[in-house]
């Protein structure tokens, strides 16, 4: 008996509860466009706060870059800043918009905008009102899908090779040599020979693995159209042998840029592949000279390296946007117009995206010279494939894997390649 | 306290049989009328109302969403819209047959299998040990505790470090005995040295359940099986491990959980590379657009989703199946 009652008291809560689940799922379709905390009534109104999202983590609410972003809120407006890590950024703008209450202002890494601008998260600059003139062609292609202009660089960065002045000389390698990849060959087969380590390098799965093969991949002729190309292999052949012979350190392929830039910081490594925005930190260096030099191609001279750096960008709002936008355009406008925008670069270790405020910037600072040819030189990532690049650079990705973990075994490098071409 | 529902719920029908077969007891019971619900149900009803609240909004509506988002082929741009296309089982199909879904499984059987074995083994060895007590066996007890309190970050990172294949602990002293350095974060022995990692998190999890188990086993039984002449190794085949039954039971049912949805140690140390892909991992991996899977999969992900959550599903019904059996 007692049985037989609480069998139909559970019976009877499943019920119920199904009926509450069914509720509860009418109803979160049923309201959309949830309200945004920027206290607007009614079209055309003024809003009091503007949220900006920024992908910098690593400064904090105390630090320069806080502050100085806050010179940019407009009069009678709280800025308020959310900050995320880069791989995370895009995701939650995602379910930011799908809920209404995307930021005003975001800053995403570059070869994130084609995904976003084509999944119909961005506004385009025209609605905005942002002007996309003035920046270089180069830096500034990211923003633009399909024709369509979205955002503007918040500055640029890109990738050089540092090396280790003591052990250079030490170790009787001339850096002017090292303009092919066979004078890298040679120097890292010289350094190890002498008892030194060679060469740290970024080689983790996703897309900042990719940043860092991508001036081997270019610089051996290859293109991104065919991952599976020889040259794509000789690239890829190329880092695995660094693996193989002990040149670079196995944690390759998990190290992120960071962590192989610790490696370097080590003052064990003769060479380091990283990004220009370490140049203020290599400058001041106490232990060692780190010296920054171009990242050389497969047949001499520089190899073409991808741009890095994030697009500023208003994302697409469908409640009150004439006012989302104005705010946007102001923030934006104070970021990266000509008043600010070194001082934007400069605060984030980044190169002006404009010419001749860039020429001003490196004439400021030594630190910025020896990267002044290879970021006029550099190529954005999404230029060839926009939207698409987000696949081919996760099949690329599992190439790099592959031939890093093949450890210079020339057989297993090519079917690496050769399978991620075919998806 | 009889029944609930209207005469259009569901479970009325499927209840009345039982209602009619314990009759004779409940002869005191007023003829039901339809359609009314008597007020006591009514306050029990209220009183269950915020948990069933709870259950349908923070489980309930996230399964069903799941399984809804693995019929519906959902991209960045209708996940914003919601207005994916209906796609049946078509995803389960392309999951399953795409060329990573077997190698997956089969790399999630080992290393929950193995995580397991090992756990337990271990777990019962320990506990086993610290049951008879000696000087400084509580303090020691204490310390085996040590990888269960650290946060996961620390720990997986530890285990990153020490089997860093260049400069590693592990290759140092294996270098010491001298056999050569094992490159242990590779693809090949990727998952190898997750197991390691995972068993070792795992063991105190089993010390803790296992010794409190071994604390419900009357001592009187040992003494009258020593009387009669057994040894130790009889002792623990004959009395501790089938009376330890239900303990072990739930502890490998729990075990089992844990390690079928690990990410975080797994990512942490390889990021889901290689053979350390799991299916945790793997619907990670393409439900946020990291690590391999660089576009974002939310209906494939939901899938894998899915297809853990059945598998766990099934693991909770050989429980109670198991349960129930020894209870006979």
């Amino acid at each position: 008996m007692f049985s037989t009652s609480s069998t139909q008291r559970v019976t009877g809560l499943a019920a119920a509860a199904a009926l509450v689940t069914v509720l509860a799922a009418c109803s979160s379709n049923g309201t959309s466009g949830s309200t945004t905390d920027t206290g607007t009534s009614g079209s055309g109104s003024t809003l009091s706060t503007v949220n900006v999202w920024d992908p910098y983590p690593q400064y904090d609410d105390s630090s320069d870059w806080a502050k100085y972003l806050q010179t940019c809120a407009p009069s009678g407006v709280t800025l308020k800043r959310t900050t995320a890590a880069t791989a995370d950024l895009l995701n939650n703008l995602t379910t930011a918009v799908k809920a209404g209450n995307a930021p005003d202002v975001i800053m995403l890494d570059n070869p994130a905008v084609p995904d976003a601008a084509s999944s119909g998260l961005l506004a385009p600059a025209s609605d905005v009102g942002i002007d996309t003139s003035g920046f270089d062609a180069n830096l500034a292609g990211p923003g633009t899908v399909d024709g369509t202009a979205y955002g503007v660089p918040i500055g640029a960065n890109t990738l050089g090779l540092y090396y280790n002045e003591a052990i250079l000389t030490k170790d009787g390698v001339d850096p002017a040599s090292i303009t092919s990849w066979d004078g890298l060959n040679a120097a890292l087969a010289k350094v190890k020979q002498a008892g030194d380590k060679g060469i740290t390098f970024s080689g983790i799965t996703g897309e900042e693995g990719v940043f860092q093969f991508l001036p081997w991949f270019w610089g051996a002729g290859a293109n991104l159209k065919d991952i599976g190309s020889d040259q794509a292999v000789a690239a890829g052949q190329l880092v695995s042998d660094w693996i193989g012979k002990g040149y670079a350190p196995k944690s390759a392929i998990t190290d992120n840029q960071s962590a192989s830039w610790d490696l370097f910081l080590t003052g064990k490594y003769a060479f380091a592949e990283n990004g220009s925005w370490f140049a203020q930190a290599a400058a001041k260096l106490t232990d060692f000279k780190a010296v920054a030099v171009a990242l050389p191609g497969k047949d001499g001279g520089a190899a073409p390296v991808p741009t890095g750096g994030e697009f500023v960008l208003a994302p697409l709002q469908n409640k009150d946007s004439a006012a989302h936008y104005a705010l946007a355009k102001q923030v934006i406008n104070c970021l990266v117009g000509a008043d600010n925008q070194v001082k934007t670069a400069t605060q984030l270790g980044y190169f002006a995206a404009n010419k001749d405020l860039r020429a001003q910037q490196i004439a400021s600072d030594p630190v910025w010279k020896p990267w002044a040819a290879a970021i006029e030189a550099a190529q954005g990532r999404t230029t060839d494939l926009g939207a698409d690049y987000t696949a081919t650079s996760a099949n690329l990705s599992t190439a790099l894997q592959g031939a890093l973990n093949a450890a210079g075994d020339a057989s297993k490098v090519k079917d690496a390649f050769t399978q991620a071409a075919q998806g | 306290m009889t029944s609930v529902g209207t005469p259009t719920s569901g479970p009325v029908p499927a209840a009345a049989p039982h209602a009619a077969a314990a009759g004779p007891s409940r002869l005191t019971t007023p003829p039901r009328r339809r359609g009314r619900v008597r007020p006591t149900t009514w306050a029990g009803l209220a009183f269950a109302a915020p948990l069933l609240a709870y259950l349908a909004v923070f489980y309930a509506y996230p399964l069903w969403t799941n399984v809804s988002m693995s019929l519906h082929r959902f991209t960045r741009a209708t996940f914003v819209t919601g207005k994916a296309p209906y796609a049946g089982l078509d995803i389960y199909r392309e999951v399953i047959s795409s060329p990573q879904f077997w190698p997956t499984v089969r790399q999630t059987a080992i290393f929950v299998v193995v995580s397991l074995v090992f756990q337990y083994a271990i777990g019962l060895a320990l506990a086993e040990f610290f049951r008879r007590a000696f000087p400084l066996s509580t303090v020691l007890r204490g310390l085996f505790l040590v990888p269960w309190l650290l946060p996961i970050i620390v720990s997986a990172t530890t285990w990153q470090w020490m089997m860093d294949a260049d400069s590693g602990i592990i290759n140092r002293f294996l270098g010491v005995v001298g056999i050569d350095p094992v490159w242990w974060l590779n693809a090949d022995h990727a998952l190898m040295s997750v197991t390691i990692a995972n068993i070792w998190l795992g063991i105190p999890f089993n010390l803790v359940v296992l010794y409190s188990g071994l604390q419900n086993i009357p001592g009187e039984l040992y003494e009258a099986a020593s009387l009669d002449g057994a040894g130790a190794w009889k002792q623990f085949w004959t009395i501790t491990f089938p009376l330890l039954r239900p303990v072990t039971a739930i502890t490998l049912l729990l075990g089992f959980v844990y390690t079928l949805k690990v990410v975080d140690i797994i990512w942490i140390m390889t990021f889901g590379t290689g053979t350390s892909q799991t299916l945790a991992t793997w619907a990670y991996a393409m439900a946020f657009g990291k690590g391999s899977s660089a576009v974002i999969k939310y209906s494939e992900a939901s899938v894998v989703g899915t297809i853990l959550l059945l598998v766990a599903l099934l693991m909770g019904f050989v429980y109670l199946f198991v349960q129930r059996r020894q209870e006979d």
